[in-house]
């Protein structure tokens, strides 16, 4: 899929906007410490916040861009048009092969946040990439048409736990589906 | 020669443009992501709620330090990077020239529009402004006037330089500085103005 990088990722003044949507670059130093932060003060509530940022930011952004492009019409497209974002904005590899509206699995064998952990901490003992359960909960939730927190995203295997890809399962939330 | 903020912006503009075969921005020594300002500022606003009224002081010290010891580390990275040493090291004349070339990086990530240092006393005290913050924006696009400043980031960052300029060589400088937010978009001011001096503690 084409995306005309020069025309999409530009500045607005002395913003940085993508899409026309404001972004900010940030180096792993400083999306790490917020993790750890996170972690450390709030516990599961404040990994739950960072999961929760990352689908609310996405799912508002992609709805905007997937507007934009309507010419993205086949789900395919649109998942194409989503793992090429994420690869754009040096977010990492991710490939949804296996999903659909009911859920399904995802890998991502490389990311911006398992190389900047690993930099930072080392390996963890416990799978760490919040943020991007979030970020594949939103684009789901926006591609699929569907509200905020209707996905839960689990990683089943994580790089920073030293498996060789970050492996995810989506599945509809329990308690939101009559079940 | 002046600080040349245009070449450093293409610079970062073109050179965020690059990743490798694994997705990853390697950068001015560090690995860049380019992300939605909303999501960094629901993780600081929603984290400052979440602590809750009798620790919102200790949050507010613990984002502003986790962005000064990002920003030591990186413009520690970013002065000792290949890109530094050739695009903005030739426009160096004195060592606060490098404030200068450190707010243009910052104003080429997308953190505040323009940014313009007010003044600086060497080694003592640092004061610039910032015009488009986009944690003020946020703020007010998602609550209300705020009490106080509300731009943690920057205020760590703004300390970071100055650790990074008149602290002990790195690694040891970090938080010799402190900041403060005097004025701030978030709470109805034209402008985020930050003021970073020798810590007290």
């Amino acid at each position: 899929m084409f995306i005309d990088w020069q025309d999409k990722l530009k500045r607005i003044g002395n913003r940085v906007a993508l899409f026309d949507i404001p972004i900010a670059m940030h180096c792993h130093h400083y999306n790490i410490n917020l993790h750890k932060m996170l972690e450390d003060i709030l516990g599961r509530e404040g990994v739950r916040l960072m999961y929760n940022a990352a689908e609310e930011s996405n799912h508002t952004a992609f709805k905007i861009m997937l507007e934009e492009y309507q010419r993205i019409r086949s789900d395919k497209s649109k998942l194409e048009f989503a793992a090429s974002i994420y690869q754009h904005c040096g977010l990492g590899v991710i490939n949804f092969q296996d999903v659909g509206p009911s859920g399904g699995r995802i890998i991502s064998p490389s990311s911006h946040h398992v190389t900047g952990w690993l930099a930072k901490h080392g390996l963890r003992k416990t799978p760490g990439c919040h943020f991007t359960r979030g970020w594949i909960a939103g684009v789901l939730e926006a591609i699929y048409d569907l509200p905020i927190g209707y996905f839960e995203v689990t990683e089943m295997n994580c790089k920073m736990m030293r498996n060789p890809v970050c492996e995810f399962d989506v599945r509809l939330k329990r308690g939101q589906h009559g079940d | 020669m002046a600080i040349d903020t245009l070449k450093i912006t293409h610079a970062i503009m073109e050179g965020s443009k690059i990743r490798d075969e694994k997705g990853i921005i390697p950068l001015f020594g560090v690995y860049l992501s380019l992300y939605f300002t909303s999501y960094y500022n629901i993780v600081s606003f929603d984290f400052l709620s979440g602590m809750g009224k009798r620790r919102a002081e200790e949050a507010e010290k613990l984002l502003i330090g986790a962005a000064q010891e990002c920003g030591y580390t990186t413009f520690h990275g970013i002065r000792r990077s290949w890109e530094w040493e050739e695009l903005v090291q030739p426009m160096l004349e004195t060592v606060d020239d490098q404030i200068e070339g450190f707010l243009a990086v910052a104003t080429a990530f997308g953190w505040g529009g323009e940014m313009e240092v007010i003044d600086l006393i060497p080694g003592h005290r640092l004061r610039f402004r910032v015009h488009e913050s986009y944690e003020s924006a946020g703020y007010l696009k998602r609550r209300e006037i705020a009490e106080a400043g509300k731009c943690y980031m920057l205020r760590g960052v703004a300390a970071a330089f100055m650790d990074l300029l008149y602290g002990d060589d790195y690694p040891d400088g970090c938080f010799t500085f402190s900041a403060a937010e005097p004025f701030c978009r978030a709470k109805g001011d034209t402008f985020c103005e930050f003021i970073a001096e020798k810590s007290s503690t």
